[in-house]
């Protein structure tokens, strides 16, 4: 945390980042993107609806803005398929957990891949390390393709599940499940909370992450309890084991994967999304051929 | 995006908006309506909750980088809410944001509103696709 630090410019912030939100792939590719080391520590907290995301955020946030540190939260919700439109309701939550906090949240409206749009948090981020940011909370509804997508952008990810996620951890095995860096059972004080417990441990048991990696901790909180203190611990100690282990080039070509693949779904979708009705009509080959075609063109 | 609701215009597509619920007034279906209505004509939509300040709406509205502000009032005082989030916008260099607003507002106040800033008084006399229409000419131009 530098003294020197500029105060944070809110509106110039809030301005930037609804630019990169609607940055089409033109814009994307002339942005100053550097998929390298962030100045910002970016966590990630993921999980289903009904965990406690905002709530943990929340208050994470606010331990962190005592300590006289920037924090952001980019609050991720989901776009309706429907109408391309949405309800960014977890800042409303975060808000009245920590009322008069200095935090600065930002609603992302998810828009996944499948309408073919991106909500381009690598360039928010990005945005964030510009504006002098210590950490950033990036929290996302842990079951799709855009939460994987900000995985490869964090530092650490931290899942949160609840008691009564049961049926989620069947449904979660072969993705978020075996990727976070730190697990919550949250509201604790629920019955089959200690079941929630065994059940994680079993499953990183079977995973192929136990030997000399990152031993990812499970842990309990609530709110009645009100006590974040080792869900911060964690997050410091997988802080460090990283600085310790992980090559940052390695990290590097992650982020420049997850960058380009964002890039790649946007154009195809400029594309498809162009297509017209004789071109609908052609057979699936000629139609590829046609759409091989119009990206090809878009290179130039 | 291709809208398959015929129902509602998707015109506000990408459009950032925030509803807002200011001071005691604790009535809040019409917000909420407005609030779905916006999402389903495309719109990103932020929805306060009840009884917050001015200061906290404007927050949100400049943090949040939103295109318009709606303000849901049924407790009378919407000349002066008007007033003060129309001056604070201003004082934090986001006059741009543009305001529109909604509730209890006899007709005899509006040209008043109007001169402060609002760029629409939605009541509960016009259709959703009315309002909808009209702001979408609000924030197109």
């Amino acid at each position: 945390m530098s003294l020197k630090r500029a105060p944070l410019n809110r509106r110039q912030l809030g301005r930037e980042l609804t630019a990169a939100g609607r940055a089409d792939v033109a814009a994307m590719l002339r942005a100053d993107v550097t998929s390298g080391e962030s100045a910002a520590f970016r966590i990630g907290i993921t999980g289903p609806p009904g965990a406690g995301k905002s709530t943990v955020v929340s208050r994470l946030a606010e331990r962190f803005d005592a300590q006289a540190r920037r924090v952001g939260v980019l609050a991720v919700d989901p776009t309706s398929p429907v109408s391309g439109g949405s309800i960014l309701g977890d800042r409303i939550r975060m808000d009245e957990v920590s009322p008069g906090s200095d935090v600065y949240i930002r609603s992302v409206p998810s828009r996944s891949a499948q309408d073919g749009l991106t909500c381009n948090v690598a360039e928010m981020l990005n945005i964030m390390d510009r504006h002098e940011f210590d950490d950033v909370f990036i929290e996302t509804v842990g079951v799709g393709q855009t939460d994987h997508a900000v995985q490869a952008l964090v530092d650490t990810v931290v899942l949160v599940l609840v008691p009564e996620s049961g049926d989620t951890i069947q449904a979660m095995k072969a993705g978020i499940l075996e990727l976070a860096d730190v697990y919550v059972v949250n509201k604790a004080d629920r019955p089959h909370a200690s079941r929630m417990h065994a059940a994680i441990e079993g499953v990183l048991a079977l995973s192929q992450r136990s030997g000399s990696g990152w031993q990812p901790p499970v842990l309990m909180t609530s709110a009645s309890s009100n006590d974040l203190a080792g869900l911060e611990q964690a997050i410091a100690d997988h802080r460090q084991w990283c600085g310790e282990n992980i090559d940052p080039v390695l990290v590097r070509r992650r982020r420049s994967r997850q960058l380009i693949e964002s890039i790649m779904a946007s154009a195809v979708a400029e594309v498809t999304g162009d297509l017209d009705d004789r071109q609908l009509d052609l057979p699936v080959d000629a139609l590829y051929t046609a759409c091989l075609d119009a990206l090809r063109t878009k290179g130039q | 995006m291709q809208p398959t609701d015929g129902g509602h215009i998707m015109s506000l597509q990408g459009k950032r908006i925030l509803v807002a619920k200011p001071g005691l007034d604790g009535h809040d279906i019409g917000a909420k309506i407005i609030t779905l209505a916006l999402r389903d004509a495309g719109a990103d939509v932020v929805y306060t909750g009840l009884r917050k300040s001015t200061d906290y709406i404007v927050r949100v509205a400049i943090d949040e980088d939103v295109d318009a502000l709606g303000l849901s009032i049924l407790s009378g005082s919407h000349n002066e809410i008007l007033d003060d989030i129309i001056g604070k916008l201003a004082e934090n260099d986001a006059a741009d944001i543009k305001v529109f607003m909604g509730g209890t507002i006899p007709p005899e106040d509006r040209p008043a509103l109007l001169e402060t800033g609002a760029v629409g008084i939605f009541t509960s006399e016009q259709s959703i696709d009315e309002v909808l229409s009209e702001l979408d000419q609000a924030l197109g131009a």
